[in-house]
């Protein structure tokens, strides 16, 4: 009965009376409140966590709203004769697709629009079902989701890099100039607060939710 | 509650701590308000920003325009003084669809003071007759440019756009004053205001007049320069250029070739004592310089307008055309128009109903009469006679003026002040020496002529002639005369001769003297008988003595005495003498007695002094006399044939009708010649 097979429900570290380093990945007894190999504190996976995850989304996505309002780019012409070009995130790929753009416009979108999106409900999703009963195979699942948001959060900040470059070479005085917009400061700052919302997610509640018996499951 | 392990499997290996749960809940609840302060400081913070840009956002105003050429929402810009103050958000239509509403988002500290008077243009390349300008909107795309003053007032969201840029730039000093003319004629937009040849102003904003009927055009006249302005100044058009004909020679005055495409005006004050203008003060626009300097009207607009009415034609008179009043020009007929009017008798007729602009100043009131003190002089001056009436003018009397005059004879009226559209003055029927009409009178003169009987009295008194030119007593005058004439000048030459020969021979002095003698002669013989007794006494005593004498020698010479006395009285000249001249002075006194008879004496006196050559002259008539009568004998055949074709009427009546509508033709050619030549003088010089 008490030993583990394929059938039986998944032993956590937490059911086994043991609590995981965050960093280093080795458990200690949970008595331990400093990891001995890496030196880095022992958290007893809770559900506090979940707080500061959705504090960190919530302030991402109010700086989400400016970033998509205000202009990303401020382009002048002509030292402002031809007029001065102000460009949001979507008024930008408008632009690139009305030019033919294709490509650079579906890259920008993926990177500005759908990618951030995307985080906002994947974590959101996460924070929500996180202590939830699931199955195993949920639980693997809501993992993948995790490491791929933890992964793919960096590079949403593409945007901010190219307003970034842009800024520092096309600067071409009297002919034309670009300069970054408000949206670009609240574009790195949204960026930036989800990825600290991803990062105070604690992988380890995904598994809290997980039946005690398989047996359960069956019956 | 899944985490609660049941109390049968306490003692199971996998029973969580429970110590742990607890705390954990604290510190959920206790953890809560910490992190949760960065959300709520990033939408404060994302609240703010927004705030900040929405208040900062500016105004929006919208601008009407007729169109939205180079317009571009988001892109165009909004400048005052050159500096963009705001840009253009959206184009839409008006609901009427009749103009463009381009809605703008005004900077927010510019936004108060954009308020009712502010203007807004759009600013595009412009090539004029003056230059080329606002080249780099070619480079930059068009603009909307605005322009307010620097007093803030209750602002306003709705404007009317101007269709093309105000001519003065922004702020400047000056005057506005307006121009009134009849025609448009050397005004257009921007056409130059020049002083002695300099600009110094634009005209902008032509128009119609809504209060009459002349031409109103806005001129600005930059700051320094309005301070010669008076309400004596004159603007006179400086369009074109002019030629004129006149006792000095041929002048052709040319302008700036700018004014020569575009027109333009000048001014200059010529008399002093005008007060200075206020904006918005009316100058009447001159043709030329020559009528500004001699018509000072000074403000045509404060004219005092009167119609009268006339029955007549009023051919030749036109707009413009003087007014005058005891020989000075008082003011202009500025409108001609016709009206059917209804007399007492109820009949319709059209009559002419001429408008007059009389300036009250010319008639000698002082110049701040009104109009209303005016009128009541003018219903005082009717009343003692003033009419209206039509007079010609002009060098050939083609042109019409209106003149004032004072008729004592005048039938009563008054001044019909009530009169629409202005006030009646009456008048009475003009005296038009038109040019044409005198051409047509005299045709009909000719026409009235009595041709019919003149002909008829001229037939028959050739057809006399040649009943006095075929008689037989006629043809007998030629010899007759002749005869008479040959026998004159025989008589003639007899006398002349008989005169010749009495003189050369001095006979006439020595037979007087001689008769003289015979006469002393024989009284001294009567005497002698007288004393016969003495004498006999004496004759006895003589004889005595002269039987002393010799007797017969003294016989001898007494009979020889005698007989010479009797040889020369015997003689036969000496017999005719006397009745000669008696003939000759009988004839003579018959021939002045005649001459006296008929009724030529004077003259026939003067003839008869030189009676040869008067002679001479009546024989050589007399030979003319046949080639006199064949000549008349041809003008009667030409009379007969003259009065031939006159028998033919309608030949000779078409040709004397074609020959009337020449001539009528030909004068009024010529009176519209003359029109046009006193109308536009260079149509002499330029031949059309």
């Amino acid at each position: 009965m008490s030993v583990p097979s394929a059938e039986a429900p998944v032993l956590t570290a937490h059911r086994a009376g043991l609590v995981g380093c965050r960093s280093c990945g080795r458990v200690w007894p949970e008595a331990e409140t400093t990891c001995n190999r890496c030196g880095s504190t022992l958290v007893p996976p809770d559900r506090r966590c979940l707080n500061a995850v959705w504090a960190w989304l919530a302030a991402g996505f109010v700086f989400y709203i400016p970033a998509n309002l205000f202009p990303m780019l401020k382009t002048s012409t002509f030292g402002g004769l031809r007029g001065n070009s102000e460009a949001t995130i979507l008024g930008g790929v408008v632009e690139l697709m009305h030019y033919g753009n294709y490509g650079v416009a579906a890259i920008v979108f993926l990177a500005s629009i759908v990618v951030p999106i995307g985080k906002f409900i994947a974590i959101s999703w996460l924070a929500l079902v996180a202590g939830r009963p699931a199955t195993v195979q949920a639980a693997h699942k809501r993992l993948r989701l995790y490491e791929v948001v933890e992964f793919i959060g960096r590079w949403s900040m593409i945007d901010v890099f190219i307003v970034a470059i842009l800024s520092a070479l096309v600067q071409l005085g009297f002919v034309a100039s670009i300069h970054p917009g408000p949206a670009a400061v609240s574009f790195a700052l949204s960026v930036a607060f989800t990825m600290l919302s991803a990062q105070s997610f604690d992988p380890r509640l995904i598994w809290r939710g997980l039946p005690l018996r398989s047996r359960k499951d069956h019956e | 509650m899944t985490d609660r392990p049941s109390p049968e499997r306490s003692d199971a290996p996998l029973k969580p701590a429970d110590p742990l749960r607890k705390p954990a809940a604290r510190a959920v609840r206790a953890g809560l308000p910490l992190i949760w302060l960065v959300p709520i400081a990033a939408l404060v913070v994302t609240l703010g920003v927004g705030w900040n840009a929405i208040a900062s956002r500016g105004t929006l105003i919208s601008v009407a325009f007729k169109d939205a050429t180079g317009i571009t929402p988001g892109e165009t810009a909004l400048k005052f003084r050159e500096i963009t103050v705001g840009k253009v958000e959206s184009v839409r239509f008006t609901e009427d669809l009749q103009q463009v509403l381009v809605n703008m988002r005004v900077d927010k500290d510019l936004a108060p003071y954009i308020d009712r008077d502010a203007q807004f243009w759009i600013v595009r390349p412009q090539v004029s007759a003056q230059g080329i300008s606002r080249l780099d909107t070619v480079l930059t795309g068009a603009f909307v440019e605005g322009f307010w003053d620097d007093k803030p007032d209750e602002p306003q969201s709705r404007f009317q756009g101007l269709d093309r840029p105000p001519l003065t730039s922004f702020g400047q000093e000056g005057t506005w004053i307006v121009l009134s003319t009849e025609r448009s004629r050397g005004m257009t937009e921007g056409a130059p205001v020049m002083f002695r040849g300099l600009p110094v102003g634009q005209m902008q904003n032509l128009r119609l007049s809504e209060d009459d009927e002349s031409v109103l055009a806005d001129v600005f006249i930059a700051a320094p320069h309005d301070g010669r302005l008076t309400t004596s100044t004159v603007f006179w058009d400086t369009s074109g250029f002019s030629v004129s004909l006149g006792a000095q020679g041929l002048s052709l005055n040319v302008n700036s070739l700018a004014s020569v495409l575009q027109g333009g005006a000048e001014f200059a004050t010529l008399t002093s004592g005008g007060a200075p203008v206020e904006d918005g003060h009316v100058f009447t626009l001159q043709p030329d310089e020559a009528t500004a300097r001699t018509n000072l009207f000074s403000d045509e607009a404060q004219a005092l307008r009167l119609t009268m009415r006339i029955g007549e034609s009023v051919k030749g008179l036109e707009t413009g055309a003087n007014v005058q009043f005891m020989g000075l020009t008082v003011g202009r007929v500025t409108d001609l128009a016709a009206r059917v009017a209804t007399d007492a008798e109820g009949r319709e007729h059209v009559e002419q109903e001429v408008t007059l602009a009389i300036t009250p100043a010319r008639l000698g009131l002082p110049g701040d009469t009104t109009s209303e003190q005016a009128l009541d002089f003018l219903s005082g001056q009717v009343r003692s006679g003033l009419r209206a009436r039509v007079a010609s003018a002009g060098f050939f009397g083609t042109s019409l003026q209106v003149e004032l005059v004072e008729l004592a004879d005048a039938a009563p009226a008054e001044l019909d002040r009530a009169g629409q559209p202005y006030p009646v003055i009456p008048s009475v029927p003009g005296e038009i020496s038109d040019f044409s009409e005198t051409a047509q009178g005299f045709l009909t003169r000719v026409g009235n002529l009595p041709i019919e009987e003149a002909l008829k009295s001229v037939t028959d008194m050739m057809n006399s002639v040649t009943a006095i030119a075929s008689s037989e007593d006629t043809r007998a005058i030629p010899g007759a005369l002749r005869g008479t004439l040959e026998d004159a000048q025989a008589a003639a030459g007899e006398i002349r001769q008989v005169t010749t020969e009495l003189r050369e021979s001095g006979a006439v002095g020595q037979l007087r003297r001689m008769v003289d003698e015979a006469a002393a002669a024989a009284e001294a013989v009567k005497l002698a008988a007288a004393d016969v007794p003495a004498m006999v006494d004496q004759i006895d005593a003589a004889a005595v003595k002269i039987e002393a004498v010799d007797y017969a020698a003294i016989g001898t010479e007494a009979e020889g005495i005698l007989r010479d006395v009797r040889a020369l009285l015997g003689t036969e000249d000496a017999e005719q003498l006397p009745r000669n001249l008696s003939e000759t002075l009988k004839s003579a006194s018959g021939l002045l007695n005649d001459l006296r008879d008929g009724n030529a004496a004077g003259s026939l006196n003067n003839a008869l002094a030189s009676a040869s050559t008067a002679a001479q002259d009546v024989s050589d008539a007399a030979k003319r006399l046949p080639q006199l009568s064949a000549r008349l004998e041809a003008l009667a055949a030409r009379a007969d044939a003259v009065i031939a074709a006159y028998g033919d009427r309608s030949s000779f009546n078409t040709e004397t009708i074609n020959l009337m509508r020449e001539m009528r033709r030909a004068a009024n050619a010529f009176g519209s010649l003359a029109r046009t030549i006193e109308r536009n003088p260079q149509a002499f010089i330029l031949g059309r």
